[in-house]
């Protein structure tokens, strides 16, 4: 019997090691970071400028916080297709109703209390009913961006309130206020995913769904509560983007779902559920953006960004595969 | 007669870790050779050297007298050597007939096409060789019991000509009554011939089936046997290395303490009917039933883990109490292992310490936060009180062994706010160390007022941990037992079917 863990013990002290640690993912993403930030200071004129970089903050600032949400969501086993059409109506209630004479920040309100609205659609249909969440933000998602079609008859709708539109061009300190927000969503999810019971609750519930309902855990509330995070930082994002273009356009943000799914599984975090940190999101957030800024700094068309942004996201997962070998070996 | 397979000296490390040094193995055709030891005792890795999953780092194999060097278990599988793993492994959308055929598909084509009839004509041939032509080969597998698909892949082995078959604990996933069915084959195979390794927990069908046990203890050769000339506690003691003590202790049964759960006419869809049962405090009630009996839902229903539609009433320490889900059942007192350890017991990737306080988590805090220091603390106090053999409150739980998960399994619902814990298969695919410190635990536990419902389809286990017990059959109540029940009386009762004449109380 003393035999019996002597392997795992040795597999333990491998963990130690730089490619096979249990946070290495997340080391790995900001190596490549640094070296892409590196290589495009020294190759490219005007990157390294404070004001491009606060360029690439507030520009990922939309994206990053539809990702930071959707991070514990897809950790604890869901899935949230429909977060940027969430987004686009967002953005589209807030010019029409500040447009129809309510208050701007009333308005606001009401595009979160639909956030939550589509978040508890997408939690019940999934959860309750067991329905694949795919399916089901599949579907809101057409709901979602067809009714901001519709409301708007397919036109941008401006929004301009110096207030609110503060949110999306101000400044802090130098820094975009739309980085701060986003940032500040990192920081808090973070927080909970580490330092809190629920936290526990959603690598438990990603992890081994049918062990965590055996425990008595609340697997549905869990799930359900992430729904509404989910899409609520789309409402917000949404809005975001309203006061940075300081217009509303109903698809404005749907091209960008993709890169939002695709920075979760760049960080690391398992399609599968049960693993991944808000962090490695980040990275991930960080590394698309830059590579678009980059690239677009070096005169390089926006088809190839594509190729590019993809070419990356396969070596991210075949590097992450390789490395979760290494880890069970 | 000569050996069929000669391992000898055999020797490999893992990271300068050594797992097996100078080990020996053979088996002779016609003879079925268990090989037993402790988990980590180095049986698995011997026999993956022998199937090519493994390289050895010395040592010599010789297949039919020829040294070989296999670098893959297809190379093995070139020698006749087929390895049948711990899970079941078929195709269940396709015909038993192409099932047997699919590893040598080849053989059965008519230019780009299958030759369905030739397929079906070796798979009969392969079936009556076995004496398991019953089974029509154009049925579809996933229709078959699990015993007769078990069957099914020792048949698929066997036409890839197969002459020596390494199983890995073959009837883990099997009732008494069907593993007797794979018995049957396995002897008719010896009669053909074909040599079986046979590695088992369950020392009962070990002496039911093999010629000769081979123990193995960290790593070495700790014994080799005559099975028709030894007996259990020779080979516990050599697998255990110490005098065997029996794997349970005398209990004093609790003396009359007040009901802790009542059920009375308890049904279930129809896998359960008319259970009523009453078990007192401090008592290990057992119930004993084999596959298919009710015994694998009477736990969950229980617990609340099938829901509500609960049939009949139960009250839980003198109040009733209702099924209607897990974290119900947990916040009325129920605690709840399951038999599924890894599909849906362990947190796998969750540490041992997190996966210990899973069950109560928000207890371990530091204000209103979770504390990952009164996580450790409670893993601290688990690894040393149950001996959980893992080199750390922070290491995965998917990296123990068996043994070990199960031990985490059970000590998470050992807690003040759990009255009646029910574990459901609490030893199975557990070694034996482990499964003594587990019947030890629920018996220290059980003596400080924790009442224990164990429902298992393992007869030893109920009649050597049970106070009390009662056997089901078809989702029924056929009888019941007091203390000192021994196991071949509750394997007998699992053939009554009517309970109105057989019941009798015992106790």
């Amino acid at each position: 019997m003393t035999m019996a863990n002597t392997p795992t013990r040795h597999a333990e002290r491998l963990r130690g090691g730089f490619l096979s640690g249990p946070a290495s993912g997340v080391l790995i993403l900001l190596g490549f970071y640094i070296l892409l930030v590196v290589a495009f200071a020294i190759f490219t004129p005007f990157f390294a400028t404070t004001r491009n970089a606060m360029s690439i903050a507030s520009n990922v600032a939309f994206i990053g916080m539809m990702a930071a949400a959707g991070t514990p969501l897809i950790i604890a086993g869901g899935l949230d297709l429909s977060v940027a059409a969430v987004a686009g109506l967002s953005g589209v209630l807030i010019a029409l109703l500040n447009a129809a004479g309510w208050p701007i920040w009333l308005a606001v309100g009401a595009a979160l209390a639909m956030g939550v609205g589509v978040g508890l659609a997408n939690g019940l249909l999934s959860t309750t009913l067991r329905l694949n969440p795919l399916i089901v933000t599949l579907a809101t998602m057409s709901i979602v961006g067809g009714a901001a079609l519709i409301l708007t008859g397919g036109l941008t709708r401006p929004v301009m309130q110096p207030s609110f539109n503060w949110i999306g061009q101000g400044r802090l300190a130098g820094v975009p206020v739309p980085a701060i927000l986003m940032l500040s969503v990192y920081v808090g999810l973070a927080f909970v995913l580490r330092a809190t019971h629920f936290g526990r609750y959603v690598y438990a519930v990603g992890g081994n769904p049918e062990a965590a309902r055996l425990i008595g855990l609340p697997v549905m509330r869990v799930q359900m509560v992430l729904y509404v995070i989910s899409a609520v930082s789309g409402a917000v994002a949404g809005a975001m983007l309203a006061a940075m273009l300081g217009a509303a356009a109903p698809a404005a943000a749907s091209p960008h779902l993709l890169t939002v799914i695709a920075a979760i599984i760049l960080g690391g975090t398992s399609l599968a559920g049960g693993r991944g940190s808000v962090w490695g999101t980040l990275i991930a957030v960080l590394i698309l953006g830059t590579l678009n800024n980059g690239l677009t700094l070096n005169d390089v068309s926006s088809f190839w960004q594509d190729v590019t942004r993809g070419v990356v996201l396969i070596l991210a997962v075949g590097v992450d595969q390789v490395r979760l070998h290494l880890q069970a070996r | 007669m000569d050996n069929r397979i000669d391992m000898v000296n055999v020797d490999k490390s893992f990271g300068g870790v050594s797992v097996l040094s100078n080990v020996g193995f053979s088996i002779q055709p016609g003879e079925v050779v268990a090989l037993l030891g402790a988990n980590g005792a180095g049986k698995s890795t011997l026999m993956k050297i022998l199937t090519g999953v493994y390289s050895r780092d010395a040592g010599s194999i010789k297949v039919e007298g020829v040294e070989v060097r296999m670098s893959n278990p297809r190379e093995a599988a070139a020698l006749g050597i087929s390895f049948l793993p711990q899970e079941i492994s078929v195709m269940p959308d396709m015909t038993v007939a192409e099932n047997i055929c699919l590893a040598n598909m080849d053989q059965f084509g008519r230019g780009a096409f299958v030759d369905r009839a030739a397929m079906r004509a070796k798979a009969t041939k392969i079936l009556g060789q076995v004496g398991f032509d019953h089974v029509s080969p154009d049925s579809y597998v996933g229709h078959l019991s699990v015993a007769e698909q078990r069957i099914v892949e020792i048949a698929r082995a066997l036409a890839s000509d197969a002459n020596v078959l390494v199983m890995d604990e073959p009837t883990a996933a099997l009732s008494e009554r069907d593993a007797q069915a794979m018995f049957e084959v396995l002897r008719n195979l010896r009669e053909d011939g074909t040599s079986v390794v046979y590695i088992s927990h369950y020392l009962g069908e070990v002496f039911e089936i093999s010629d000769r046990i081979e123990v193995l203890r960290d790593g070495r050769n700790a014994g080799s046997f005559h099975t028709a000339e030894t007996d259990v506690e020779s080979v516990l003691a050599a697998m255990l290395g110490r005098a065997a003590e029996t794997l349970f202790d005398h209990r004093q049964a609790p003396s009359g303490g007040e009901a802790a759960f009542e059920a009375a006419a308890l049904g279930w869809k129809d896998k359960l009917s008319d259970v009523s049962f009453t078990v007192s405090t401090g008592e290990i009630f057992g119930i004993f039933g084999l596959v298919g009996s009710g015994v694998e839902y009477l736990g969950r229903v229980v617990f609340g883990a099938e829901g509500r539609n609960v049939r009949g009433d139960m009250r839980l320490m003198g109040s009733p109490y209702r099924a209607i889900s897990p974290a119900h059942g947990k916040a009325c007192g129920l605690g709840y292992v399951t038999a599924e350890r890894k599909a849906d017991g362990i947190l796998g990737d969750l540490s041992v310490a997190q996966n210990l306080a899973s069950a109560f988590w928000p207890e371990y805090r530091n204000g209103p936060f979770a504390s990952r220091h009164a996580e450790a603390a409670l893993a601290q106090k688990w690894i040393k009180g149950f001996d959980i053999r893992t080199s750390g409150p922070d290491q995965p739980v998917r990296l123990l062994s068996g043994g070990n998960q199960q031990k985490v399994c059970v000590a998470r619902w050992l807690h003040e706010g759990v009255r009646l814990l029910i574990l459901e298969e609490p030893t199975r695919g557990v070694d034996m160390g482990a499964r003594r410190d587990i019947y030890r635990q629920l018996a220290e536990f059980a003596a400080q007022g924790l009442t224990v419902l164990v429902l298992s389809s393992d007869a030893e286990e109920i009649a050597g941990l049970c106070d009390r017990s009662l056997v089901l059959n078809r989702g029924r109540v056929v009888q019941r037992f007091g203390r000192g029940a021994d196991a071949s009386a509750l394997l007998a009762a699992t053939a009554l079917t009517d309970p109105a004449e057989v019941e009798k109380e015992l106790t």
